[in-house]
């Protein structure tokens, strides 16, 4: 076995991703891409005259978003409702953590078994 | 070549329209996709459901795997010679090849020496590494196996100083080979923080529960705590009450940007659960003595003749 070093990029605000390097990593195309800054529900970071630039926060959502898609053959209005959901699920998510962080561990609920 | 009877794994009839089909697939998606369901096996359907679904949404593949006639599941079979046009001669024949390839191969082009040239982009992997707040806070290197192919490779994996729950990291071009000039794959790593023992993080603030005796929170005290580099002496307030927040600047972890957040001592008032003789004719003087009512309106209760 080979042992390589990688190179790493940060999935969040510091970095930036073209739509055409979007496109590829998401599996949507750069049209799907256009459609879905219509609806609203991806938002590139600023005009730009060429290529619109997005945040590297985009990645992830829109992978899953993208599975989701394929796997239930949704059509793209419905991976726009999708990515605002994951959004939220997100944002809710690193609230919860927080106020999870700031309750005593004494009186902390346990977690619901699901 | 092994032949799979697609409309019995979607349970339309072989005439079946595309709305039938689309309906039936969407039903067997819904109950046996990983994200939903937990049934035993439900993870094989739904892929099951997904490989017969993606040759008879499109006519193209549907009417090539039609020329098949209808079989027994897992039967050996000989294409018939027209497909030879749809995906080339091969050396070898077909017999190697899987019947869900071979299929998913004519929607990326037509002519086989053409679509054995195009490039495919490599697999594309997503996995988890779970890190202490130590080695989050200060950084360190983690050992990824990529399994693809016959092969397994070793990534050494350098992550960077102050990484926070839930952040993700591209490796880039290091997943599963592209095939015929095609981009490799990437990896993609959750960071997840290791529940820890003592500390509760929030970002790269961290927190954590600090005991202490009534007198203590009401005296105010000198009291040693721990932070991620060792203990320092920590000095309560008098008055002091349960829940408050007492801040140390900079002793949380590491923010990658060359600084730290802060660490927050959660008061949490203890009471003996048994007291001694002393204790408690002690406890009793102060009962009398006191006008505090914690019942009382205000946050914290207030000073005044308390009830009996």
């Amino acid at each position: 076995m080979a042992t390589q070093a990688p190179e790493l990029a940060w999935l969040d605000a510091r970095e930036t991703v073209t739509v055409t390097e979007l496109s590829r990593v998401c599996a949507l195309s750069p049209a799907e891409l256009d459609e879905l800054v219509e609806y609203g529900a991806l938002v590139p970071l600023a005009a730009m005259p060429q290529e619109p630039l997005f945040s590297a926060e985009w990645v992830m959502p829109l992978r899953a978003a993208g599975k989701l898609r394929r796997d239930f053959d949704l059509d793209l209005f419905a991976v726009a409702i999708v990515l605002d959901y994951l959004h939220r699920i997100d944002g809710l998510e690193i609230q919860l953590r927080s106020l999870q962080a700031l309750v005593p561990a004494s009186t902390r609920p346990k977690p619901v078994a699901t | 070549m092994k032949y799979k009877d697609y409309y019995e794994v979607l349970g339309v009839p072989r005439d079946a329209q595309l709305d039938q089909i689309k309906k039936a697939y969407r039903k067997l998606a819904r109950e046996n996709h990983p994200d939903v369901s937990k049934a035993s096996g439900g993870e094989a359907k739904f892929k099951d459901a997904a490989e017969a679904y993606a040759t008879l949404k499109d006519p193209e593949k549907r009417k090539a795997y039609d020329e098949l006639g209808r079989r027994p599941a897992g039967e050996e079979f000989a294409p018939p010679p027209q497909w030879e046009q749809h995906f080339g001669s091969r050396e070898g024949g077909f017999g190697d090849v899987d019947l869900e390839e071979l299929l998913a191969s004519l929607g990326r082009g037509r002519g086989g020496a053409q679509r054995a040239a195009r490039p495919a982009q490599g697999s594309d992997f997503e996995t988890t590494v779970s890190l202490s707040l130590e080695d989050a806070s200060r950084g360190t290197t983690v050992n990824l196996t990529v399994g693809d192919g016959e092969q397994g490779r070793t990534l050494e994996v350098t992550i960077p100083a102050g990484v926070s729950e839930g952040q993700k990291l591209r490796l880039r071009g290091k997943g599963g080979k592209g095939r015929n000039g095609g981009d490799d794959g990437d990896i993609y790593l959750h960071l997840s923080l290791a529940p820890h023992a003592v500390f509760r993080p929030d970002k790269h603030d961290l927190y954590f529960d600090l005991a202490l005796a009534p007198w203590e929170a009401a005296l105010g005290a000198e009291v040693e705590v721990p932070t991620l580099e060792g203990p320092v002496v920590l000095t309560v307030p008098a008055g002091t009450r349960s829940g408050r927040k007492l801040r140390l600047r900079g002793r949380g972890m590491a923010n990658g940007r060359g600084g730290r957040g802060d660490l927050y001592a959660v008061a949490v008032i203890e009471v003996p659960a048994t007291l001694t003789d002393r204790e408690r004719e002690l406890f009793g003087q102060l009962a009398a003595a006191s006008g505090f009512n914690p019942r009382s309106a205000g946050p914290g209760g207030k000073h005044g003749n308390a009830s009996t």
